[in-house]
């Protein structure tokens, strides 16, 4: 599967310096299908959802399972990534209260954004499932749901709607003002922007790996045709090892910023309008 | 080549990345039975195990503490018995010298008195032998004193003398010269 991407690019080796797809969406969408039930074709892309799926189910149950005393290396690390969105996340950021309620969700969105993210840097998958808007788009419409129910569930209709709407802080010259904002940016912007920042950085990082690791491998392994053209190949390949490491950080703080923002914005609701 | 179906696809629909921004079917239905099972897993699973594990770890450190806690009174209890018997064999080994010094001055004390009474006695008996013997002389010479007078007289006078009247004169007189020169 892993030839699929490299032989998407068709590149005039003599031609160009690097090689960019001929189709941007080439790289993302893999519309061959490994079979298809109706309408639902499973694709190497779902294939990767599950197989990420089947990871967080593993890592967390082979790291949690025995719950010893003194856990071993890999267990500590388990329980430190749990720890951290339980403490710092769930608790630090909704409270010691209400945090514990949300923690499940949190953890879920966590473990399988932080796997689905470094599917990008895994060799031989070197794709993050999260930069499918079905996925990243699916989690942020679902945290927005979450946060909007919590907010009408906990303050009512009147002080979670009609307060942003008209805050009665702000001078009444520019009340409609700030209120429109407010319910723009509360009700519409947020999930959009938590959608895009994911689905973004995702796109943008799997471009960069593929366009210069891909390049550069072209690049060298046409030497024959092209000579000393070739050590074009070479630099290309290097700055790609370096956006990789690059990258791999991008993919752990995407994963962390996303549940940071759920929880903010759950957080928002249960004490809005300060 | 494998990639002429992707690039067919695409130009299908379109080469602008925009596409990129519409979710597609599939892929949202695997991503929501994909996060379900995980949300449904930790939910009932990692949540319980977790705090189960926690509650455990908290139980073995109150534990851990209470026994070191007990240790430490233990020891506590130990050190001060043993100090207790430091000060009891100190106190102890103060009367035993005091003891010591009782009896050696008790040996002492009766040694000496011994030696004096011993002394006293030596001495009393020697003075008691010394007078005996004074006595004794005395006498003696009393006697030869009254004999040899008798016996002086009786050669003076050239005839036999009631001896008995004699002897008697002379004692007295000798009992009077004794006690004048007493």
């Amino acid at each position: 599967m892993g030839d699929v991407m490299v032989l998407a690019i068709d590149c005039d080796l003599e031609a160009e310096v690097i090689c960019a797809p001929t189709d941007v969406n080439s790289l993302f969408e893999f519309t061959t299908p490994l079979f298809s039930i109706g309408g639902f074709h499973f694709t190497r892309t779902v294939f990767l959802i599950f197989a990420a799926m089947a990871i967080v189910l593993g890592l967390l149950y082979f790291g949690l399972r025995r719950g010893q005393l003194v856990p071993s290396k890999y267990e500590l690390a388990i329980e430190s990534l749990v720890g951290f969105v339980r403490d710092d996340i769930a608790k630090g950021v909704i409270g010691p209260v209400h945090g514990m309620r949300y923690f499940p969700y949190l953890l879920s969105v966590f473990f399988f954004l932080l796997v689905g993210n470094l599917f990008k840097v895994t060799p031989l998958v070197n794709f993050p499932i999260s930069s499918r808007m079905a996925l990243s788009g699916f989690l942020a419409i679902l945290t927005w749901v979450i946060f909007v129910f919590v907010g009408f569930a906990k303050n009512g209709f009147k002080h979670y709607f009609f307060d942003a709407l008209w805050p009665k802080s702000v001078p009444i010259a520019m009340r409609w003002l700030v209120g429109l904002i407010e319910i723009v940016s509360t009700f519409v912007l947020r999930p959009v922007t938590l959608a895009v920042r994911l689905f973004a950085n995702m796109v943008a990082g799997h471009l960069m790996l593929t366009l210069l690791l891909v390049s550069g491998l072209l690049f060298v392994a046409g030497v024959g045709d092209i000579g000393l053209k070739a050590g074009i190949g070479v630099i290309w390949f290097a700055f790609g090892l370096a956006i990789w490491i690059f990258e791999f950080v991008v993919a752990v703080l995407q994963a962390y910023i996303f549940t940071l923002l759920s929880a903010v914005y759950i957080q928002t609701s249960l004490e809005p309008a300060h | 080549m494998a990639a002429a179906p992707l690039v067919v696809a695409a130009e299908e629909s379109g080469s602008s990345g925009i596409d990129l921004l519409r979710p597609e079917m599939s892929e949202l239905i695997a991503g929501v039975i994909a996060f379900a099972i995980i949300f449904f897993f930790v939910w009932r699973w990692v949540v319980p195990t977790l705090s189960a594990t926690l509650a455990r770890r908290q139980e073995a450190e109150r534990s851990r503490l209470e026994e070191a806690e007990s240790t430490r009174e233990e020891a506590e209890q130990l050190a001060s018995q043993y100090r207790e018997q430091l000060a009891g064999a100190k106190d102890e080994g103060a009367r035993i010298v005091d003891e010591a010094r009782q009896a050696a001055e008790s040996v002492r004390a009766e040694t000496i008195a011994r030696a004096q009474q011993e002394a006293d006695e030596i001495v009393s008996r020697a003075r008691d032998e010394a007078d005996a013997e004074t006595a004794r002389a005395l006498a003696e010479a009393r006697s030869t004193v009254a004999n040899l007078s008798v016996d002086l007289a009786e050669k003076v006078v050239g005839r036999s003398l009631d001896r008995e009247a004699q002897m008697g004169l002379v004692e007295d007189y000798l009992d009077e010269l004794e006690s004048s020169t007493k």
